[in-house]
């Protein structure tokens, strides 16, 4: 199985060294073959040479596109070459690469789903969160099982894996504003089957995060808002059979 | 008497707004399909105001029982429009900023590839033409890839 990590990051020049040592270690125990691609989200500092000097690939985007603009570019990489799937992580080190293993393995299940997310409240090991967060969390969870009728715990959980079927379909089109609710929508609409897998995560290892705790309420306002949109449009645009 | 020379100098005001609009188009500032829009709403203007019995007699047709009002809801009306049409090319041209962003993106990194395999350890080279006069060397791939052929 050929998989290509894809790894999001905008200034981390001191969270990626670890977390590429890491991933080299652990990757492809299982006997994949597996390549990591950092996405540098037009950072100002040397994470770009940092990625590179640990033997990752480097796509430079020559202009800030955010997290979701950032993903899509590595997802487009794994579909034109080939990929078997494509893991989505962090690069701020809060996706342990040890966990890595389990994502895989629930995508090469005999009856694999198309999209694999690992939810830290699954099973509440390791690191949970703040409670607005654990707060917000649980309502976005229940918005989204409302409009896609399945129970999702950790829909902000960006430690993903896309199989052939969820690169397709976001080659296509992947949502730019807060991509990770939005894109199980998008993918339960287009028919893909997500599943969920207990992983434990740790605190961010570096920079900081977009979303302060004044701002979490408006968020969680935009976030809802763009769950139903999401929702609408999906229903106008998608059309399973063509993935 | 008086009311008419207002009107007509609210048309000149038209008028040299559609000059400058035009000098935009002409240095191509802005594009001809994107400000014929305000062109002919320019000049819709300039004929309401060179033609003021036509204003009114439009607006009592349309129900409106003062001109004025009848004038600022049509502008309210345009401005709204004309806000939702830039709203639309603002966000075509982002998604299409974001897709050249990310092919660039990968195109540079197939490159980059493409010229460490050429030439590794090495930086990729110029063909430079030697002293003797001799052709230079063939172009390797990179340099093909680069445009230094």
């Amino acid at each position: 199985m050929r998989v290509l990590i894809v790894v999001p990051a905008l200034n981390e020049e001191s969270g990626l060294p670890p977390l590429l040592s890491e991933l080299r270690a652990v990757a492809g125990r299982d006997g994949s073959s597996v390549e990591i691609v950092v996405i540098d989200d037009a950072s100002t500092d040397r994470t770009a040479d940092v990625a590179r000097d640990h033997g990752a690939r480097v796509v430079r985007l020559c202009r800030n596109l955010g997290i979701g603009g950032a993903v899509q570019t590595g997802l487009r990489l794994a579909l034109r070459e080939g990929f078997d799937c494509a893991v989505q992580m962090d690069g701020d080190g809060q996706h342990p690469p040890s966990e890595l293993g389990k994502l895989l393995a629930a995508i090469q299940s005999p009856n694999p789903p198309d999209i694999v997310v690992g939810s830290r409240y699954l099973q509440r090991e390791g690191f949970q969160s703040t409670l607005p967060r654990r707060v917000g969390s649980g309502w976005l969870g229940w918005v989204l099982g409302i409009v896609t009728g399945e129970k999702t715990t950790d829909p902000t959980s960006g430690y993903r894996v896309y199989g052939r079927r969820a690169l397709r379909l976001f080659n296509w089109s992947y949502p730019h504003d807060y991509p990770e609710p939005e894109a199980l929508v998008l993918a339960k609409v287009a028919g893909l089957r997500v599943a969920e897998v207990p992983v434990t995560m740790k605190e961010r290892q570096g920079g900081a995060s977009s979303i302060s705790v004044l701002h979490a309420p408006y968020y969680m306002l935009k976030v809802t808002a763009a769950i139903l949109l999401a929702y609408a449009r999906s229903w106008h645009r998608i059309e399973p059979r063509t993935l | 008497m008086q009311q008419a020379e207002q009107y007509w100098i609210f048309a000149a005001f038209c008028c040299v707004v559609a000059t400058l609009l035009l000098r935009l188009v002409l240095r191509e500032r802005i594009t001809l399909q994107s400000s014929l829009w305000v062109f002919f709403s320019l000049a819709a203007l300039v004929v309401l105001a060179v033609v003021p019995d036509l204003t009114t007699s439009i607006a009592h047709a349309m129900g409106f029982a003062l001109p004025s009002n009848f004038f600022f809801a049509i502008a309210i009306g345009a401005l709204a429009l004309l806000h939702v049409h830039t709203l639309v090319t603002l966000s075509r041209t982002e998604v299409r900023s974001i897709a050249l962003t990310q092919e660039l993106g990968l195109l540079r990194e197939k490159l980059d590839r493409i010229a460490r395999e050429d030439s590794p350890g090495d930086p990729p080279r110029v063909p430079k033409p030697s002293r003797d006069g001799a052709p230079p060397a063939a172009p390797t791939k990179t340099d093909v890839l680069h445009g230094r052929t």
